[in-house]
């Protein structure tokens, strides 16, 4: 080695290189580094592995519950990159974003690798599990409290099980940003919380707040429904799409047409067009008719804020393109009335006579005790009243982050102290489990067993299955499954006895159920199989019917602005952080915000006019501060926001769950106040008023783009013009 | 003295270089500079026994080269088959330490001789098919053309600079398309080809 080296030192002397060394050494020999790296061979090598190519193995994406079916290309026993499952009813091949960043779950430096106290010091499993028994001990079911984020498959089915074995009934399911108020509302207004919406069939889409192609429900499932809609596949001609929200979404700002309305006033606006419509001649039955005739277009024009003009245009082309779809989504029903917008959009459903026809019975898997238990935060208001009143000595918490995402006002922090044993079922050490006396570390969805049933199904019902893609990288993470099955064999291990694991008991329970799941006449092997195979078991639809209730809806009057508080804050989920409990993975803070195109930080949107008003400029940071609490966040002055609100997205500002994600923007949960949805309890997360102040610093906002519709760099690429001055009935 | 005289041989070892550049010849030749460095193997490997003595193809090992990006280690269940049936050498050290690693199912950590930086993809399926398939060459010549001449050496030892460049100057010939062929094409020259 020493040899070469003065070789080649006269070698480029002679050459007269010799002031360059170290440029043609870089770009020379000297990158080959023999000897520095290691290859290992296989032991025993399958005929289908061969190094260097990959082999694709089907699973199911856990980043969400959507439930879509991917597909992993494993290399040299290495999962590197997912595809969509093209037999996926729901994803049909595609994935998103999320969804991708599901490898990087796996692969995060700071997942948690061992059981540990909560104190830090490193457990065996068999005392882990050991403490969890003794500190149960003595302890009555009442006790005794889980909370977990959606579940459904058969963890839930263990899970219940284990409850029942403790004699608990205190399972809460929370989801801090679930469609809940709307899915009540469609049971009431439909007769099913999650109908099949059938945006390839309609002619006319309007939307009151539903990022449908962003965050909301099955987003992979209605983007390819909204590419065949666009093409007018079903529908004879290229769909029309208006979307309703005071903040422009990724689907907003896709649309043909998006209109601002005044926060909160969806339901006024959709009772406005019933009233429209009855006058334009369609048929509204007698009682809805003189439920809605207050609502005459000057009124609603006045209170929503859309011209009258508008509302007419939005009324006619409503009329002469059916069927069309009205959806009600985040936007919408995150107010104190959330329940009466969703009704009314639901009605002007029924008006227009869609149920049956772009509104459709459900796809519903024909076994109840593996469909998905959906909550919402009325579940994490149960659990922490519990806490509150000292009811719970042991609590479990898995795939729920309540101490990030619980509002300050709820002091879920404080009472969770109130509880003497508490134990985390988790992947990473997020503020939840850093609260917690015992981490029971998780695997990654890359390395566990699982099914999943999704709540959306628009046709082919089916059980999602996942399987490992690769071996465990750490060898003291355990699943979900695995840990559940143990804990519940201490209670009843006879019952139990026959499964050695996780695994074998998803496998016994699937092959068990071979007749009913299409495996008929095939022998067990074969057909578990086939399943890990296709990565998902198609069930057949159990029969679900919709019914059209049509009932008058009763809206309440406005509330009355607080000065002090002038502003609507207008938390905003954003398609690749949800609730935040993926923020630690650096793919997702790196991907631009769709609309924004911030990276790795919060922001305050807020409309030009609003920002002059307040002399804040771009990347001014300014504090949004509530009755309940207070953030500070650069500030991003952007033209698709009503002018009386900011908004600010959820997910970011938090403190314990990874370098990626630590100290990173702002945590907006927190400073919500406590406004519930009158009918259902939920929280009604648009109710937050604000004011905002200037703290006195700028700083350069990180982002891709200029603001959209900003200069085009002069290029004139998309003509403007002013909104007011486009007749959509025409354009349509 | 001896410093004057390496720095001629270097010269030498140059000017052949460049004629082998201008001559269309198939591998440009050594210089010393192309000889990597020893590297000390968990098991010294003669590769000179198996490629010469016993006149094993190569690719009874590398199996993988004809279909895969990566030439590839041979699994260790591969060396039992033969070495399970071969009493003669059962007692000698390297094969007592092969046993040992399949005994204990222990994989065995070979270090990289031929070691590309992690922005270079080198294909073998595709020179594999350019060159044994197509133009029915040899396969140890062929897979000299960047190894060397494997059945002389025994622990595997880097024998060509596997630099760009050099990778360049053989891309740049014109070679026949197959064997019969008049026709002749180059290499690719586009840098998504290796830089992707
Ligand atoms: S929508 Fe949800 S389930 Fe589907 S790919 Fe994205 S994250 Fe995964």
């Amino acid at each position: 080695m020493i040899e070469n080296e003065f070789n080649r030192r006269d070698f480029l002397k002679v050459l007269g290189w010799s002031g360059a060394a170290v440029a043609v050494s870089g770009c020379g020999f000297t990158s080959v580094q023999d000897g520095a790296e290691t290859v290992v061979s296989y032991v025993e090598a399958n005929e289908y592995m061969v190094p260097g190519i990959g082999v694709y193995f089907n699973s199911t994406c856990a980043q969400c519950d959507a439930g879509c079916g991917i597909s992993g290309k494993v290399r040299e026993g290495r999962v590197l990159k997912l595809e969509g499952n093209a037999a996926s009813s729901i994803n049909r091949g595609r994935l998103c974003g999320l969804g991708q960043a599901g490898v990087q779950a796996h692969y995060n430096p700071d997942r948690v690798t061992e059981p540990r106290t909560g104190k830090g010091e490193k457990l065996d499993w068999e005392k882990a599990l050991g403490q969890v028994k003794e500190k149960l001990t003595g302890v009555s079911g009442d006790e005794i409290a889980f909370l977990t984020g959606n579940l459904s498959g058969h963890l839930k089915v263990l899970l219940g099980n284990y409850m029942d074995a403790l004699g608990s009934k205190n399972h809460y399911v929370y989801d801090a940003v679930a469609p809940a108020v709307v899915r009540a509302a469609n049971k009431k207004a439909y007769g099913s919380e999650m109908p099949a919406l059938r945006l390839d069939k309609a002619k006319v889409i309007v939307s009151f707040g539903a990022d449908f192609l962003g965050s909301w429900v099955s987003p992979v499932n209605f983007s390819q429904q909204y590419a065949q809609f666009r093409k007018g596949v079903n529908n004879g001609g290229r769909g029309v799409l208006v979307q309703i929200e005071p903040k422009m979404t990724l689907t907003g700002a896709n649309a043909d047409r998006w209109i601002p309305a005044n926060p909160g006033t969806e339901g006024v606006l959709a009772l406005g067009l019933i009233n429209a419509l009855g006058a334009a001649g369609v048929s509204v039955p007698s009682d809805i008719a003189a439920s809605v005739s207050a609502y005459g277009v000057d009124r609603v024009s006045k209170e929503t804020g859309v011209s009258a003009e508008q509302i007419q245009k939005l009324a006619t082309v409503l009329k002469e393109r059916s069927p069309s779809l009205v959806i009600a989504g985040g936007g919408a029903e995150g107010y104190a009335h959330g329940s009466q917008n969703a009704a009314a959009v639901a009605l002007l459903n029924q008006v227009l006579g869609n149920v049956g026809k772009t509104v459709e019975a459900p796809s519903v898997v024909p076994f109840p005790q593996l469909a998905p238990t959906a909550g919402g935060t009325t579940g994490l208001k149960a659990f922490n009243d519990g806490l509150a009143a000292g009811k719970f000595k042991v609590v479990f918490t898995l795939g729920a982050n309540p101490v990030y995402s619980a509002p300050a006002f709820m002091k879920l922090s404080d009472n969770l102290k109130k509880a003497s044993f508490k134990v985390a079922l988790t992947d990473a050490i997020d503020e939840t489990a850093a609260q917690a006396d015992l981490v029971l570390p998780l695997d990654s969805a890359m390395e566990s067993w699982g099914s999943l049933v999704a709540e959306y199904q628009a046709d082919d019902a089916q059980i999602g299955i996942q399987q490992p893609l690769m071996e465990r990288l750490y060898d003291n993470t355990r699943s979900a499954g695995d840990i559940l099955l143990s804990l519940v064999k201490q209670q009843k291990a006879d019952d139990y006895k026959a499964f050695e694991d996780y695994y074998a008991y998803l496998r016994g329970a699937v092959v068990q159920a071979k007749g009913a799941l299409g495996g008929a006449g095939m022998d067990d092997d074969e057909f578990w199989n086939t399943v890990l195979s296709n990565g998902i078991v198609k069930t057949g639809n159990a029969s679900s019917s919709l019914r059209a209730s049509a009932a008058a809806v009763a809206l309440p009057a406005a509330v009355a602005a607080d000065s002090a508080f002038p502003l609507r804050l207008l938390p905003y989920v954003q398609p690749s952080f949800r609730d935040g409990r993926h923020a630690n993975l650096p793919w997702l803070q790196e991907s631009p915000d769709p609309l924004t195109t911030i990276v790795w930080d919060s922001w305050v949107e807020m409309h030009p006019r609003t920002a002059a008003k307040l002399g804040v400029v771009e990347g001014d940071i300014v504090e949004v501060a509530s009755k309940s609490g207070s953030i500070k966040a650069q500030a991003y002055i952007f033209p698709g926001i009503h002018p009386d609100a900011v908004s600010v997205p959820f997910g970011n500002g938090h403190t314990t769950l990874g370098r990626y994600a630590n100290g990173v923007g702002a945590n907006v949960f927190q400073m919500l106040d406590p406004v519930f949805d009158q009918e259902t309890g939920e929280l009604a997360i648009n109710e937050t008023h604000v004011k905002i102040s200037k703290v006195g610093q700028r700083v350069i906002v990180i982002k891709d783009e200029g603001a959209a519709g900003g200069s085009q760099a002069g290029k004139k690429i998309a003509g403007r013009v002013a909104s007011n001055k486009i007749d959509l009935s025409k354009e349509v | 003295m001896r410093h004057i005289l390496r720095l001629s041989i270097l010269l030498i070892g140059l000017f052949a270089s460049s004629a082998s550049f201008s001559a269309d010849t198939l591998p440009p030749v050594n210089t010393a500079d192309d000889l990597g460095p020893q590297v000390d193997q968990p098991i010294e490997f003669p590769h000179n026994r198996h490629a010469k003595d016993m006149g094993i193809n190569c690719m009874y090992c590398h199996t993988y080269a004809r279909r895969a990006p990566v030439a590839g280690i041979p699994p260790l269940q591969k060396c039992m088959g033969c070495h399970n049936g071969i009493e003669s050498v059962k007692d000698k050290p390297r094969i007592k330490e092969l046993f040992k690693h399949w005994e204990e199912k222990k994989p065995i950590a070979w270090k990289k001789v031929h070691d590309l930086p992690d922005y270079v993809r080198f294909n073998h399926e595709r020179h594999v098919k350019r060159f044994i398939v197509q133009q029915d060459k040899p396969v140890q010549e062929v897979c000299g053309y960047c190894h060397g001449d494997v059945k002389e050496g025994t622990v595997a030892r880097r024998q060509k600079p596997l630099s760009m460049g050099w990778c360049v100057s053989c891309h740049e010939k014109a070679h026949p398309t197959d064997k019969t062929a008049q026709a002749t094409a180059q290499g690719p020259n586009d840098c998504w080809q290796c830089h992707k």
